[in-house]
């Protein structure tokens, strides 16, 4: 009897988990459908801002200026850097902070190698407790950023790290976070966001931006434009304007990837709950048939005896 | 020009598209003063200044505060990217008050924060004054 009672309860307990991850797993779908909907609206901005650089750069071309940006100049020594780590503030969501770490730890053993003093700077708890374990100091830490991180966040972040960097005192910023790709595929990758590097092509026919986009406006028949002021004032105010969106997209990106990671890593856990129910009931039958089997015995060889 | 709503408004922030729909004409701030923009428009990219955004529709007439960006104009298609735009009618006088007096009481030692001061102000008074307006 004592078997049986402990398997049963053991089933109860594997049901109250597969309750709470089976939840786990709707929350994380419907943040995702959120998130996701933020992430592809936001995506008009960024294809609009490459799409005008695109025309910028083609008219440029023309006036044959080459254009400058302190921005998008590349420094010779790199004398001080920052990280950016972007990790979710709750845990459950698989190798999701595992992955994005794993890539901070691989960028932090270079600058050491290299003695170049590097600020790590984190978002979500999850990284911040991470880095005291292994003790790392970090510069600065985050907790803000939930699965909505909203513009003007991130741009007070984009404001302090476009000041650093033109003042000199950062030469490199880099940027650790789980970009989200397909809705199968999410990558842990390390990106170079400052120095942005090219913003626009400097030999004349490709019109690819840094932003990774085939500008559309460039396949179009070229259009005569008014500039106000001059192109190249404009992309003065372009560059920093980018820069934002791009950092505002890591951030979204990560957002998104975190919900996916969660939604798969609580799927999972509720197939495996469900699979051990299954088991465990089959464990729970057979020990409760042998039981009754045996009470049967019993009876009949306690008949048997009286005879 | 009261031939209908010609052109294609669409306003992109950061965060999403705020609008997409036909209008008649337009009036919003460039880096240097107000443009406004009506049907047949050459093509044009401008940058945006601070201020009222004003459109004309068939439904009517609304004002939206823009906070700085572009502009791309292209055949009917007028495109603003800015960081913020609200609604005139949800701009609250106070808090422009507010941000008035913290950008007027604010120190200001280099040239750039200067700048940065000046700019701070003018887009508070701004604020005020379309708050003032549509109240």
């Amino acid at each position: 009897m004592a078997k049986a009672r402990a398997i049963i309860k053991r089933l109860k307990a594997v049901r109250n988990v597969r309750k709470i991850t089976r939840t786990m797993e709707l929350v994380a779908t419907a943040r995702f459908k959120k998130a996701m909907d933020r992430a592809s609206q936001a995506a008009a901005y960024t294809r609009k801002i490459s799409e005008i650089v695109a025309d910028l750069s083609n008219s440029m071309q023309e006036g044959s200026t080459s254009f400058q940006h302190p921005l998008l100049q590349q420094r010779d020594t790199e004398k001080k850097s920052i990280l950016l780590v972007i990790t979710s503030n709750r845990g459950l969501c698989g190798g999701y902070n595992g992955g994005v770490l794993r890539h901070a730890q691989t960028r932090i053993r270079q600058t050491r190698s290299d003695n170049i003093p590097l600020d790590i700077e984190v978002s979500g708890k999850r990284g911040i407790g991470f880095f005291k374990f292994q003790k790392i100091a970090t510069a600065a830490s985050y907790t803000h950023f939930e699965d909505k991180p909203t513009f003007d966040e991130v741009d007070v972040l984009a404001k302090r790290f476009i000041d650093l960097f033109i003042h000199g005192h950062i030469d490199r910023l880099d940027i650790a976070y789980t970009r989200f790709e397909t809705m199968a595929r999410q990558k842990a990758v390390i990106e170079t966001l400052l120095p942005i590097g090219k913003l626009q092509p400097t030999d004349a026919g490709a019109a690819k931006t840094a932003t990774g986009a085939v500008a559309t406006a460039a396949a179009k028949p070229k259009v005569d434009y008014d500039f106000l002021p001059s192109p190249k004032e404009i992309l003065e105010e372009i560059v920093p304007a980018s820069f934002k969106a791009k950092l505002f997209k890591c951030f979204l990106d990560a957002a998104v990837s975190e919900q996916i990671a969660r939604m798969v890593a609580m799927k999972s856990a509720t197939d495996n709950a469900d699979e051990m129910i299954r088991s465990i009931r089959a464990q729970y039958n057979r020990a409760r048939q042998s039981q009754i089997t045996s009470e049967l015995s019993e009876i009949i060889g306690g008949a048997a005896a009286l005879e | 020009m009261s031939g209908g709503d010609k052109l294609r408004l669409i306003v992109v922030t950061p965060e999403r598209t705020l609008l997409d729909e036909p209008v008649a004409s337009l009036r919003f701030p460039l880096y240097d003063g107000d443009i406004g923009i009506l049907p047949g428009r050459l093509p044009l990219i401008g940058r945006l200044g601070v201020g009222e955004l004003h459109i004309t529709a068939a439904a009517g007439e609304t004002s939206y505060f823009v906070d700085g960006g572009f502009v791309q104009v292209i055949g009917p298609n007028v495109t603003l990217l800015t960081n913020r735009a609200v609604l005139a009618s949800e701009l609250s006088a106070d808090e422009a008050e507010k941000q008035l007096t913290a950008a007027l009481a604010k120190g200001a030692i280099t040239d750039e924060e200067v700048t940065a001061r000046f700019a701070e102000q003018q887009r508070a008074r701004k604020m005020l004054a379309l708050a003032e307006k549509s109240e």
